[in-house]
């Protein structure tokens, strides 16, 4: 094929090509590669060097040389404590979940329900929460940093609250609007639509929808003789009440990727179906369900991406509290590196978050390549 | 279409009315007057209905209050940093989907494990470097470190690499430079993605808040949304909660606009961004 290659072609043409085609690849790709280079890449490894610093914010702005180089010291003191031991129950419910989930991944991958990626997924995940809440403080012992493990927690089960909320909303709402027609395409705009808005108006509408003295909520309890909840200084409730807020905030991104699901599934599966009388949630559970499979496990992982990284509801709605109850990672991070200027600390934490969402990045990219 | 349906669409009325609830419940609360709302906020049907009405709150947001400068300040933001975004991720997705060179793929898989990186793992280094430089409270410090992200690259890769090769090869024959071809020939076809990615990067940057609350501290230099954050926090006291309702509607208007003009296109870039950062 020689004779149509296309710089011989140019050059047949007689006329002049400026640049070879290497040279226009790298002039195009220059803009891109300096700002990746100097904005994504080497932040991201000076945020494993100040990791290894103590490192003062406001001393280093004024004196350069005011950061001491303390090796893996800051990660010790997030993460670690004196006197840690492990044990097999020290929290034996999230273990306990956590020793039921390998077992569930290997059982399901031996009878073939499950692709090996979402397996390896589930036994990784599984294990972790087997082992880490084993970790705790022996006799005399205490955690350097008494919020981290904590604060990890509760971003945990916030996600763990969210994740599930919105799969299963967007997931039924998805399968019921399956349908291309006016109606359905003017509800899938209304289920939609708060999720363009951006997380502070979110968080002020809700706000002041929990607000127990002017909040719609609480005006419909009071309508109905009951007493208003403090739904954001509550203990019992703040986190209940963020949740909420989240689900109704993102629910529409879950719910597009499920129709995208949905299209793909062919409708004669449906018609054979309906000859054994299988329609509506029988056919759901028999033919939806299992033909949805991947997209499934890609919006759970999306999602748990996504939500980890959770920040506004918290900073702005409960401000973390009643008590630390609603203390999430991201906020954690920013309070230890802007308020507590205790940059090396706050970095240690940013790696790790690092850590857990490259490890999920890695499993939506195994999965996302996986054939059907 | 038969009576199941119509019960499916009535029964899924019920729920997509609660969804929307909070959304009207903003809205109506911004028309109503200050004093009233510090009175009760449920003077007519549970306050979903703007009685008594008045647009005082809106005229008030432009006559004093700074939501008029951080709305510009969005505006500029965000469509600086769309046009950034599409320039460095148009040139880069064309070289990395069209032409060949010495190491493509090392680059292109450098390029695209960026996308694992999460912004919250590197506000930290990005806010020392732009300490550094002394770059803070500036509009560019707002828009460069999206510039960085490479999932418009992605994007822009993806969508050129379907495009047939012949389109490119009979202008080669021609004798047209590759600068020529990637502009004139390549560009116009990417519309669609172009428009995708603008939406995508436009939602992003007007709705961002976590870089910006780090980045700019000088009020002149807060976004809508930054502004939006620093006044909700005390607003029953100082500014009148139906006054705040009327700035979060402002704020809201830019993207509720775009979602409901090019709903395929937002629906498609969200569905993007969210799949792949």
């Amino acid at each position: 094929m020689a004779n149509t290659d296309p710089d011989a072609g140019a050059a047949r043409a007689g006329r002049k090509s400026y640049l070879s085609q290497s040279q226009a690849a790298f002039l195009l790709l220059l803009p891109f590669l300096a700002v990746y280079a100097l904005f994504l890449v080497y932040p991201f490894f000076r945020g494993f060097w100040i990791s290894l610093h103590d490192w003062n914010l406001l001393a280093v702005a004024f004196n350069p040389d005011a950061k001491e180089f303390v090796g893996l010291r800051n990660y010790e003191r997030v993460m670690w404590g004196r006197n840690i031991e492990w044990a097999a129950f020290a929290s034996p419910l999230l273990q306990g979940v956590g020793l039921l989930g390998m077992v569930a991944a290997a059982v399901l991958r031996y009878r073939g329900r499950i692709s090996r990626a979402t397996a390896v997924a589930l036994a990784t995940g599984s294990a972790l929460l087997f082992l880490l809440p084993g970790f705790h403080p022996g006799e005399d012992g205490r955690w350097y940093d008494r919020r981290f493990w904590p604060t990890v927690g509760n971003t945990v089960l916030f996600v763990g609250l969210t994740v599930p909320g919105v799969t299963l909303t967007a997931l039924i709402l998805a399968a019921a609007m399956n349908r291309e027609t006016r109606a359905m395409s003017v509800l899938r705009t209304l289920f939609f639509l708060s999720q363009v808005l951006s997380v502070t108006v979110v968080t002020l509408i809700w706000q002041i929808m929990f607000s127990p003295r002017q909040g719609l909520i609480a005006n419909i309890t009071e309508a109905f003789g009951g007493t208003p909840i403090n739904w954001l200084t509550d203990e019992q409730f703040a986190m209940t009440a963020i949740v909420i807020a989240t689900i109704w905030w993102s629910l529409g991104i879950a719910m597009i990727l499920f129709l995208a699901g949905l299209q793909d599934i062919s409708k004669d599966l449906y018609e054979a179906a309906a000859l054994d009388n299988a329609t509506g949630a029988r056919a759901f559970w028999h033919i939806t369900l299992p033909n949805l499979k991947r997209t499934i496990t890609l919006v759970v992982i999306l999602q748990i991406i996504l939500h980890f990284q959770v920040f506004g509801q918290s900073h702005l709605m409960t401000q973390g509290g009643p008590n630390d109850t609603t203390q999430v990672l991201v906020r954690y991070i920013y309070q230890t590196g802007f308020r507590d200027s205790e940059l090396g600390r706050a970095s240690a934490m940013a790696v790790f978050l690092f850590v857990i969402m490259g490890g999920f990045s890695v499993l939506q990219f195994l999965v996302g390549r996986e054939k059907e | 279409m038969n009576r199941g349906y119509y019960w499916l669409v009535l029964a899924l009325s019920i729920p997509a009315f609660i969804w929307l609830v909070p959304t009207i419940w903003m809205v109506s609360l911004s028309f109503q007057p200050n004093d009233v709302l510090a009175r009760t906020t449920s003077t007519t049907a549970l306050g979903l209905i703007p009685i008594p009405f008045t647009a005082e709150n809106y005229g008030a947001l432009f006559s004093f209050g700074q939501t008029p400068w951080w709305f510009l300040n969005s505006v500029i933001v965000s469509l600086g940093m769309t046009l950034g975004v599409l320039a460095v991720s148009t040139t880069a997705g064309y070289a990395l989907a069209r032409l060949d060179f010495p190491f493509k793929a090392t680059i292109a898989t450098i390029c695209l494990i960026g996308l694992m990186v999460p912004e919250q793992a590197v506000f930290i280094p990005l806010y020392t470097m732009f300490a550094d430089f002394g770059w803070h409270n500036s509009y560019h410090a707002l828009i460069l470190p999206r510039m960085a992200v490479p999932i418009g690259v992605f994007l822009m890769m993806q969508f050129f690499k379907a495009i047939p090769k012949d389109i490119e090869e009979a202008a080669r024959l021609d004798g047209v430079g590759w600068l020529k071809i990637f502009w004139y020939v390549m560009l116009p076809l990417a519309r669609p993605a172009m428009m995708t990615l603008a939406i995508l990067t436009f939602l992003y940057a007007w709705n961002d808040y976590l870089w910006p609350l780090v980045s700019a501290q000088q009020r002149e230099y807060f976004t809508i949304t930054l502004g939006l954050a620093s006044i909700q926090s005390n607003f029953a006291q100082s500014e009148g909660l139906g006054r705040v309702m009327a700035s979060g509607v402002i704020a809201s208007l830019p993207v509720v606009l775009l979602f409901l003009i090019f709903q395929r296109y937002v629906v498609q870039a969200m569905t993007v961004g969210g799949s792949k950062g």
